[in-house]
């Protein structure tokens, strides 16, 4: 901060206060901008901390030091392979972000005048709408009766309506890949831009073919931003609990519904919280990729 | 462009053609069955009314939580810009060493997943023997707009000539008054783009708000509670009023965001 303003009030003989109130007045902003933060956001999130180390006695919260939770995950099968299961899931659902967010992503970059800027609105606005309704409109889309069996019988893809496509793993992914692509578009579109146009205007100076240009030059820039992109999929994908609840059935179990799981029916919040911790390190595992990967390509 | 190049860029536009209606069929389905009826797969277009629209106003309970929701969202603006504000103006004056751990600690609940945010709260809610309600939904959605709002009043501060607050301070202003009639003013977009971004996130906000919200429902709570008997056509009705009503906020922001980035060149 070299260009720092002066304090206000600094030069200021006229309105000499009391030392007390000079004092206050100097600790109390001071308490409010440190303070406040850490009451609101730090303490909660400790609080949380705490509560993974301490266990359920009679349905009441014993409030001392156990490493049980932690142990009990561990020890069971079932939780792990439904945690690397979503962490699986989340990565598919990145993916798919990540292949159509940039190919929307490049053409709208392609674009030039009004006609962008309105393409780049269109892309996120479906960010806007209500997460509910677009679950809702999903399983009406997916289900038996469904659009999407619909049209699959009508075409003549399939001879039948199939189950296949609700309450199983397959229909929270792609009710998940639907409501998180739009997330993808602009962080991949953002990396695009800060390509420098006189890079591509170089390789097609030197006789590159467009195609060569963005395989050679358009590509490699952005696909370290892009993959960043799609890392905040993942992170969004894997903290969900309401759509694998609402498209899963008993077949899309996933590790967010896992824990929620333990706030509402199982009520063991300190097993709960362990869960959530376990949660907290893959996505402090996923975002601190995503900044190695952004500060790589910066430095190039 | 050569031709096999240019097949290539059409069949792309055919993809993200299909991508969008994938974005967008939800929200239509939605719209349409707010209007006609259904007849299986096919829509009975003579079946145009405005019935469930005007069956609107004997849903109580359907109103309550719009407007539980509406409350929550304008308390948590107003909150989130106060501390904002705060926060930002006393960031930019004076060197302070502090800065970056507060910001990281801001952006926290915006980077990390609802779920966690969601489960801090009610612990620590809990520990501290406050009852869910509306109070404890403010809370969560001040603590999650915060970095919105931090974050375009902080880049529009830095932009700021430092020139003329100290002209300000020289002439004789305190720093309440170099605030209010310097700074401010000029923060103005900044603002608005927030606090239109802000209130888009928490109108629409059920991963944080599961885990806070007591009796009174908001209205993504209550219709997830009615979601699993089905939707009547006048919930399709107000969720299609709703979409209207975030889009255009969307809509709004986006062109205040584009205004106020525009204004900083």
């Amino acid at each position: 901060m070299a260009d720092a303003l002066p304090a206000p009030g600094r030069h200021d003989p006229l309105r000499a206060t009391s030392p007390a109130a000079r004092t206050l007045g100097r600790w109390l902003p001071r308490l409010a901008v440190y303070g406040l933060p850490a009451v609101l956001i730090l303490a909660p999130l400790v609080a949380f901390l705490t509560t993974s180390f301490w266990s359920m006695a009679d349905g009441q919260v014993e409030h001392a030091f156990t490493l049980g939770n932690y142990v009990a995950f561990l020890a069971q099968p079932s939780y792990i392979r439904v945690f690397l299961g979503t962490l699986q899931l989340a990565g598919i659902v990145a993916a798919v972000g990540l292949v159509f967010g940039y190919i929307i992503a490049y053409l709208i970059w392609r674009l030039e005048g009004r006609i962008r800027y309105f393409m780049l609105l269109f892309s996120v606005i479906p960010l806007a709408m209500n997460y509910i309704v677009k679950i809702y409109a999903m399983r009406g889309i997916l289900g038996y009766n469904g659009f999407l069996n619909w049209a699959l019988v009508t075409t003549g893809i399939l001879d039948a309506p199939s189950k296949l496509f609700l309450f199983n793993q397959t229909a929270v992914m792609i009710t998940m890949a639907v409501i998180y692509l739009p997330y993808a578009i602009l962080p991949i579109f953002l990396s695009l831009e800060r390509i420098p146009p006189s890079l591509a205007a170089a390789s097609a100076d030197l006789g590159a073919r467009p195609g060569q240009t963005f395989l050679t030059v358009v590509l490699p820039l952005s696909l370290p931003g892009s993959i960043v992109g799609g890392l905040f999929v993942m992170v969004l994908a894997l903290g969900d609990f309401l759509t694998p609840q609402m498209v899963g059935g008993n077949q899309g179990f996933t590790f967010g519904r896992a824990i929620w799981s333990q706030f509402g029916m199982a009520f063991n919040w300190p097993f709960g919280a362990a869960l959530a911790v376990v949660l907290l390190l893959a996505v402090v595992a996923i975002i601190g990729a995503a900044a190695l990967i952004s500060r790589h390509a910066r430095v190039k | 462009m050569t031709a096999p190049e240019r097949i290539a860029i059409a069949a792309l536009w055919l993809v993200a053609a299909l991508v969008f209606a994938v974005l967008y069929g939800p929200a239509l389905a939605v719209v349409l069955s707010s209007f006609f009826d259904l007849k299986g797969q096919s829509i009975d277009w003579s079946s145009f009314s405005l019935h469930w629209y005007a069956g609107l106003t004997d849903n109580p309970e359907m109103l309550a939580a719009l407007g539980h929701t509406l409350l929550v969202a304008a308390a948590a603006v107003l909150m989130a810009l106060v501390l904002a504000l705060g926060l930002a103006w006393y960031m930019k004056t004076g060197t302070r060493r502090g800065r970056p751990f507060v910001e990281f600690v801001i952006f926290l609940p915006f980077v990390l997943p609802g779920i966690i945010t969601g489960i801090s709260l009610l612990v620590a809610f809990r520990e501290l023997g406050i009852e869910r309600s509306l109070v404890t939904v403010t809370i969560g959605h001040t603590v999650l707009v915060l970095a919105i709002i931090y974050r375009m009043v902080t880049v529009r501060l830095d932009s700021l000539e430092a020139s003329q607050i100290e002209a300000s301070l020289d002439l004789g202003a305190t720093g309440l008054q170099t605030f209010l009639f310097v700074v401010l003013p000029q923060l103005r977009s900044a603002i608005v783009t927030g606090a239109l971004l802000a209130f888009t996130l928490s109108f629409d906000e059920t991963l944080v708000t599961f885990f806070l919200v007591g009796g009174d429902a908001t209205l993504p709570i209550r219709l997830w509670a009615m979601m699993r008997v089905g939707f009547t056509p006048e919930v399709n009705a107000l969720v299609s009023l709703v979409l209207l009503a975030t889009m255009s906020l969307a809509v709004l922001g986006a062109l205040s965001l584009k205004d106020s980035m525009a204004a900083r060149r």
